[in-house]
């Protein structure tokens, strides 16, 4: 999956794309290349990515998960043959690796749909089968050709022969200086343990206490040799001459191979993003050409996974966006959440995949951008957080995008409120006048009445939690998620709601006398 | 003596199936005595695997244009090799291709089906020769020969395997210093491992000189323990000096059980039998000649 033509690497980290890549990983090497290849739908295309959506959802639905799970397996274990079959497209003999590559792609092939397989490929598959040794080796067995059988034959006949002829040769030199076998190529004898060196053995090199010797081989010997050389030429003329046949063989099926890579290569993205689609019980988003944004119980999939992981409970939720609007909350209740929520269901709906949600009406974004907290991880030198929030703004507004999602967050909550609440409303009326989708979170009250867009707010506390006994970090956040209401409501540009922020600091256990003092002011004033 | 068969049982004595031969140098004898060993346990019957942590059997070194011994392996051999090493002629039966990496293509497990010479270059991580160590055991090998480079020790500690020093006349200027570093050598593979009852300071990482320098300033009598061989950087005389003054252990122990010696370098000679005697008596194992079909003990 190719993300860089949808969002930036802002973007990309704020809604944890290379989760998502790795949960749509294909297994085999030849699915991760077509994988790589994949880009978004363009706007203009919503018909096609709604098919193509579609038709991941029905594989999900047609096929079993033990359907899949075999599949995907047949598939991790399939070698890719692009490297053979280009190999012998250019008219070379393929080696034994290459055959067996060759061998385990089309068993893989066949377990996965044995009727994908072309008639010439079955062929091949037949011929390959006669090398089959074990349930997963290759041998270029006799079976192959009577005379590749004639000449291991002729070979195993002249190397018998060798071997008796040396072999005599080696125990009457093993006789002659005492010893029990002459076991390698090379050996040393002693000066002191021989008067003189008996026949059959040649001087390879002299030191004053001893002779480096190898064998002498007599007439018969080298005669035999010479045969048995002779005859393992021959042996692989013959070996090479099946692998010619076999490559040749494949080399004549080029097209159909091709067909079957591709099919392959495409199945098992499509399975991957079938198994993602039933695991996450996804649905086919109604993509539409228009400005718009929505959904019904919708869910962030990694933070989904990373609660589910911790076991905490994970709430979805529902938007529906079809110009700009505002929202606002209390703190840790939700607000990026439900932005990185839009950010991902509009990023998924962009590639044509199922979303997870219960229904999704999305629009074909070519530009998904994020703004505000995560952005400032970016290196900006020595520019201050806010300074590098307005760089970003800028190169966001001058994007050519024609449809383009903003999803902000928090911007400009580094300077003063009247300034950041200045700058956001005339944000709002520029992106507005540039045609872009735009959701902002922020604390800052009356941005929704002043830029005239609509108000969304997340319900906020049902009841103020009762902070822990104890100091226990992770007891007071579930109590907070026990009373946090996460749900996203359209709201009167009247209310603005409150933070909740001190009695959160109350139950994340913040100094009490600083809590009490914060609660008096905030009663005075 | 019949060396392959001494080298074959002192190697599997302990109940080990795979032995690694590792090398003072380059040209030490590491092939001839791989290849003693593979044709003992072929004439015993036990099914061999065979690979190694660089490269093995090549007619002519590729760095230094030397002529090298070359493996001739039987049938029924099984290797772990680049897969551009695998000869096409005789062919072999190709049993596998791992992801293992090497500059001469992937791993490719194969076994012989027709005698013939082959070169040896299996993965060259510690962590990859265990994997394929492992492999050629689940391919029923019974006995498992590694060409062991000595900077990936690493994957011989704590595994079990019989180890096999290999010492030669290549590379050194006197016999005296091919023996000491045969002593080096030994001593630093055969730390012994510590003990849970006495008094110990666990060292993570590398001890080096630094530390060890200080230990042996600050009178340190508790055992010095270490993951294994591979954390102790020094060797030569250094090493013996930090061995005479400090008690050096480790958590995981290499098994060396023999030595063989290469009398003939490429530019000098040793006397063989007082080659092997002195090596013998420097590592206290007992010294095979492979060439001279001869042993001496420690």
């Amino acid at each position: 999956m190719n993300f860089a033509p949808l969002l930036d690497a802002v973007t990309a980290r704020a809604l944890q794309t290379s989760w998502l890549y790795a949960e749509l990983d294909p297994v085999s090497e030849f699915g991760r290349r077509a994988y790589s290849k994949i880009v978004p739908f363009r706007p203009g295309h919503e018909q096609a990515a709604r098919e193509y959506a579609h038709g991941i959802v029905e594989l999900s639905r047609r096929l079993a998960q033990d359907d899949i799970d075999r599949m995907r397996d047949a598939l991790r274990s399939s070698p890719d043959p692009v490297g053979a079959i280009s190999r012998a497209a250019m008219g070379e003999v393929l080696d034994d690796t290459q055959l067996l590559e060759v061998l385990r792609f089309l068993d893989g092939a066949r377990v996965v749909d044995a009727a994908l397989i072309p008639e010439n490929i079955r062929a091949l598959a037949s011929v390959l089968e006669r090398g089959r040794a074990g349930k997963f080796g290759f041998y270029l067995s006799d079976d192959f050709d009577d005379a590749l059988a004639a000449a291991r034959a002729d070979a195993d006949r002249a190397q018998a022969e060798y071997d008796s002829i040396r072999g005599r040769l080696a125990q009457r030199v093993a006789r002659a200086l005492g010893r029990d076998e002459i076991a390698d190529a090379e050996f040393i004898v002693m000066r002191d343990s021989v008067q003189t060196l008996p026949q059959g053995i040649r001087v390879v090199r002299e030191a004053p206490t001893y002779f480096l010797c190898e064998m002498e081989l007599d007439d018969a010997a080298l005669e035999a040799l010479r045969k048995r050389d002779e005859a393992a030429q021959a042996l692989g003329v013959a070996e090479q001459a099946v692998r010619r046949t076999i490559s040749e063989f494949v080399r004549g099926a080029l097209d159909d191979f091709d067909h079957l890579l591709q099919h392959l290569s495409d199945l098992d993205v499509r399975l991957a993003q079938a198994r993602f689609a039933r695991q996450y019980e996804c649905v086919v988003p109604d993509i539409v050409d228009a400005r718009c944004l929505s959904f019904s119980q919708g869910a962030f999939l990694p933070l989904k996974a990373e609660l589910e992981a911790q076991g905490s409970a994970y709430e979805r939720i529902s938007i529906e966006l079809n110009d700009a609007a505002v929202l606002t909350g209390p703190n840790m209740g939700g607000k990026t959440a439900a932005l990185h929520t839009c950010g991902f269901i509009a990023m998924l709906a962009a590639f044509g995949l199922p979303v997870p949600a219960k229904r999704a009406t999305c629009a074909l974004f070519d530009d998904i951008a994020w703004l505000g907290i995560g952005a400032q991880e970016e290196p900006g030198g020595l520019l201050s957080s806010f300074a590098r929030e307005v760089i970003r703004l800028k190169e966001l507004l001058a994007r050519p995008a024609c449809a383009m999602i903003v999803l902000v967050d928090e911007f400009a909550r580094t300077t003063t409120p009247q300034e950041a609440k200045a700058l956001l409303v005339a944000m709002v009326r520029g992106l507005r006048r540039r045609e872009r989708l735009v959701f902002i979170a922020t604390h800052l009250p009356g941005i929704a009445h002043d830029a005239k867009v609509r108000h969304f707010a997340v319900r906020g506390l049902r009841d103020v939690p009762k902070a822990p006994s104890s100091a226990d970090l992770s007891a007071a956040l579930a109590a907070l998620a026990d009373s946090m209401d996460y749900a996203v409501v359209e709201v009167g540009d009247e209310s603005d709601g409150q933070a909740d922020a001190l009695a959160l600091a109350h139950l994340l256990g913040l100094d009490e006398d600083i809590v009490v003092e914060a609660k008096e002011y905030l009663w005075n004033r | 003596v019949k060396v392959g068969h001494a080298l074959l049982e002192l190697a599997r004595a302990g109940g080990a199936r795979s032995v690694f031969v590792v090398g003072t140098g380059k040209n030490v004898g590491k092939t001839v005595a791989m290849r003693s060993i593979a044709a003992a346990a072929s004439e015993r019957g036990l099914a061999v695997g065979m690979t190694s942590t660089g490269r093995d059997g090549e007619a002519v070194d590729v760095l230094d244009a030397v002529t090298k011994p070359r493996l001739l392996l039987r049938p029924g051999t099984v290797l772990a090799t680049a897969r551009n090493l695998l000869p096409m002629h005789p062919a072999s039966e190709i049993l596998d291709i791992t992801d293992w990496r090497t500059a001469a293509g992937v791993v490719t497990l194969a076994r012989v089906r027709r005698a013939g010479y082959y070169e040896l270059a299996g993965p060259s991580t510690a962590s990859g020769i265990r994997s394929c160590v492992k492999r050629l055991a689940a391919l029923h090998c019974e006995q498992i020969i590694v060409d062991g480079a000595l900077d990936r020790v690493a994957a011989l500690a704590g595994g079990g395997d019989a180890v096999i020093v290999s010492v030669g006349a290549t590379g050194y200027a006197t016999m005296e210093d091919a023996v000491n570093d045969a002593r080096s050598l030994c001593a630093r593979l055969r730390i012994p491992v510590y003990d849970e009852q006495r008094p110990l300071l666990r060292i993570q990482g590398a001890l080096t000189s630094t530390i060890a320098s200080q230990l042996a300033k600050d009178g340190e009598t508790r055992q010095i323990v270490v993951r294994d061989a591979t954390q102790i950087p020094a060797g030569g005389k250094a090493l013996l000096g930090l061995l005479e003054t400090l008690d050096l252990r480790c958590e995981r122990p290499i098994k060396v059980v023999a030595a063989t010696v290469a009398s003939i370098g490429g530019e000098r000679y040793f006397e063989p039998r007082s080659f092997a005697r002195e090596v013998a008596t420097a590592t206290g194992l007992p010294t095979f000649d492979v060439y001279a079909e001869a042993m001496a003990a420690a």
